[in-house]
């Protein structure tokens, strides 16, 4: 049997491409990964040690991580939290570049950037692992994984940019688990896609420290912040993590001029109270800027949440009336399909300017970048 | 809810997970743990004992296999009150268990349990009427195993092998974490040693008994803040380590105080012993008075002074593991 009919034969056999969370973008063959000379060598495990771009030698071999604000310290042998940075004789390496675990095309609507490219594909990958551990991760089969434990296939800068452009897709998403743990490959893939005019965007946790997250900025397009909540206490609780940290990544990103959108997961009982929808859209019309988009998200029950229910409507739009009433100008809801909420309307005039029905845009009216009645400009990345 | 009652739902769960494999929201649930599981003998003063050797092991790491099974023998029968090795396994194990010996190879030579330190062990099981086919070495991956000197496959007939990632499909939710558990220790073993090296840890303070643990679990790189502490406790009091946990042994033959987990032979020394208990938090808190004794010795400060106190071994305590206070403590030694 030929090493791709085999890798393929192991995807399909008990669904396990779904189960270990692989997925091949549709009718599109699978790269052979078993190919005699295929770049890179992934070593025993399927992991490829490449160099690790951010860190700094200690005593004794160990080895501190400088890409998110946790600074892990390791040991020799030893990962970070991530799970995709080991220590080997002292030096950091990356165990994930050019290995994805999960591949396919989405509408750049279901990442969701409602102001960059809309109707767009985007060519959407992740390898393994995550810097944070979130009760409700919905794809948590790959990012609480260490890379050894999923399926990956290898795939290089210049094959992803390739592929994308086979399939049509202006833009490379780098999402389903946290892109800044893989952030050598996204740079790679951003520099790569640059030269042929495909973009890439980042979807992401925003906990990343500020020398990597300038070095992003410099080569993606747009990044989209998951702000997790706006209490320190749950999102300690709830993430592992420090909300502020993500907070001081929203701020510099707005310094570096990225187009940034915000999700906010809205959870029952946990970080749905109107006074912490405030807080939030007073932050962001502050900090990041009014006219920065913000996506009040439905949450449904997954990972270690399996106890709470999906998030009623009506909860999501108090949000969203909270977040206008406080002068955001760009506020959706998100997971509510055909909720007028989806769409655009221009702060100008208030007429629609981009009508969708979930991950689909089924008007667009915006002319150059602006509203086609009263012509105010609307920001975004549209061309 | 007793050991007894959250083994059973445990065990329900997984012959239910076995039946239909998708149910991971319902297999979460059923794992979801009860109240601390208290001790499981409680003896008012638990007994580590501590057996030592002149010329154990050679500072170049030679071990002198006459010695390593008296030492070690001398500690297993102690542990368990009876006069031989062999009798303390009898009591502590059935002939129809089956037996996972876990050992922490992540250091590679010259920190890890040593294989013959193991396969002792093994022989004990075996003279107690064990079949070696009954008894599992195991550690995270072959790989490891090999770097430390192991033989994957059967050594004297008792089974040597690394998990290799091959895990539980179940997700089980514990105290502040979640894991997919080795599926050897969820789906095949009975009873378990839990056979460690006596060494520091960088982040932990100490990697004893207890932490050595975080060899079973899928996602051991996300239990390693704030020391370890929050952690390492719950993932023990879960049923199923908890409930099959019969013996607690370091390996303290080459021993390292400083610059762990990983091997840094400036800080090793021969200790030239085994430490064994039935409680596991005793034995860790017996382990991390080693570790500052000889750190003491060489001008190093204490643990806690290197923001490294070994919170874990208190915090099973509270969590009813077993015992942490060394005055309550008998240290004996053999």
């Amino acid at each position: 049997m030929s090493g791709r009919r085999r890798f393929l034969a192991q995807l399909a056999g008990s669904g396990a491409g779904c189960a270990l969370g692989v997925r091949s973008v549709e009718g599109e063959p699978w790269p052979d990964p078993f190919a005699p000379g295929a770049s890179p060598r992934v070593e025993e495990g399927g992991l490829n040690p490449t160099p690790a771009r951010w860190w700094k030698p200690l005593a004794d071999g160990w080895a501190e991580c400088g890409v998110c604000p946790r600074a892990c310290r390791i040991s020799e042998d030893e990962r970070g939290t991530c799970g995709t940075r080991e220590n080997r004789k002292g030096k950091l390496y990356t165990l994930v570049h050019s290995r994805p675990c999960s591949l396919a095309v989405d509408p750049v609507e279901k990442k969701p950037f409602f102001h960059v490219l809309p109707g767009s594909m985007a060519l959407s990958l992740a390898t393994a692992g995550c810097n944070l551990e979130c009760k409700c991760c919905q794809n948590w089969e790959i990012a609480q994984a260490r890379p050894e434990q999923v399926r990956s296939m290898t795939l290089a800068p210049a094959d992803v940019v390739m592929l994308a452009k086979k399939k049509g897709a202006p833009l490379v998403a780098c999402t389903y688990t946290e892109p800044v743990v893989f952030s050598e490959y996204v740079l790679d893939i951003a520099v790569a896609g640059r030269a042929v005019g495909v973009r890439t965007v980042m979807i992401s946790n925003g906990y990343v420290q500020e020398q990597p997250l300038a070095d992003l900025c410099r080569e993606v397009t747009a990044y989209k912040v998951d702000l997790k909540g706006f209490d320190e206490g749950f999102f300690k609780r709830h993430t592992g993590g420090e909300l502020k940290h993500v907070l001081e990544t929203l701020r510099r990103l707005r310094k570096h001029g990225t187009w940034t959108e915000i999700v906010a997961l809205v959870i029952p009982t946990q970080n749905d109270s109107e006074a912490e929808a405030r807080a939030l859209s007073r932050f962001v019309r502050d900090e990041v800027g009014p006219e920065t988009p913000v996506h009040f998200t439905r949450f449904h029950p997954s990972y270690r949440l399996q106890n709470l229910p999906s998030t009623p409507v009506s909860t999501l739009e108090r949000c969203r009336g909270v977040a206008m009433a406080e002068g955001l100008r760009f506020v959706y809801l998100g997971n509510v399909p055909g909720h007028p909420g989806e769409s655009t309307y221009c702060p100008g005039c208030g007429r629609v300017l981009l009508r969708r029905f979930g991950m689909a845009v089924s008007e667009n009216r915006l002319r150059q970048g602006a509203c086609p009645d009263c012509h105010r400009k609307i920001p975004g990345v549209w061309a | 809810m007793s050991c007894d009652a959250q083994r059973r739902r445990v065990l329900a769960a997984l012959a239910a997970g076995a039946a239909s494999s998708s149910s991971l929201a319902r297999a979460a649930e059923a794992f979801r743990p009860g109240p601390p599981p208290g001790p499981k003998s409680a003896p008012s003063r638990p007994v580590v004992a501590v057996a030592r050797r002149e010329g154990l092991a050679a500072a170049s790491g030679a071990i002198d296999p006459k010695l390593l099974e008296a030492a070690l023998g001398a500690a297993v029968a102690r542990a368990a009150g009876e006069a031989t090795p062999v009798g303390a396994m009898r009591r502590l194990f059935k002939p129809t268990d089956v037996v996972g010996i876990k050992v922490n190879c992540l250091g590679g030579r010259g920190v890890s349990t040593r294989p013959e330190v193991a396969l002792q062990l093994a022989a004990f099981l075996q003279a107690a009427g064990l079949p070696a086919d009954r008894i599992y070495v195991w550690d995270r991956t072959d790989r490891e195993l090999r770097a430390a000197g192991y033989a994957i496959g059967a050594g004297r007939g008792v089974r040597v092998f690394g998990t290799n990632e091959d895990f539980d499909e179940r997700l089980v939710e514990w105290g502040p974490s979640a894991s997919r558990f080795d599926r050897v220790l969820a789906n095949e073993l009975t009873a378990l040693i839990s056979c460690s090296v006596l060494k520091d840890h960088g982040l932990a303070g100490a990697s004893l008994t207890m932490k050595n643990w975080y060899g079973v679990v899928h996602n051991p790189n996300k239990l390693h803040d704030d020391n370890c502490a929050p952690f390492v406790p719950h993932l023990v009091a879960c049923p199923v380590i908890h409930d099959k946990l019969r013996l607690n042994v370091v390996d303290g033959a080459l021993a390292q105080c400083h610059g762990g987990p990983s091997r840094a032979p400036r800080w090793a020394w021969p200790y030239g012993g085994f430490l064994a208990s039935t409680d596991p938090v005793a034995v860790d808190a017996v382990g991390r008075q080693v570790l500052e004794e000889r750190r003491k010795e060489v001008g190093l400060p204490p643990l806690a002074a290197e923001g490294r106190e070994p919170g874990h071994i208190a915090g099973a305590a509270k969590l009813g593991l077993g015992e942490d206070d060394p005055a309550r403590i008998q240290r004996v030694e053999v």
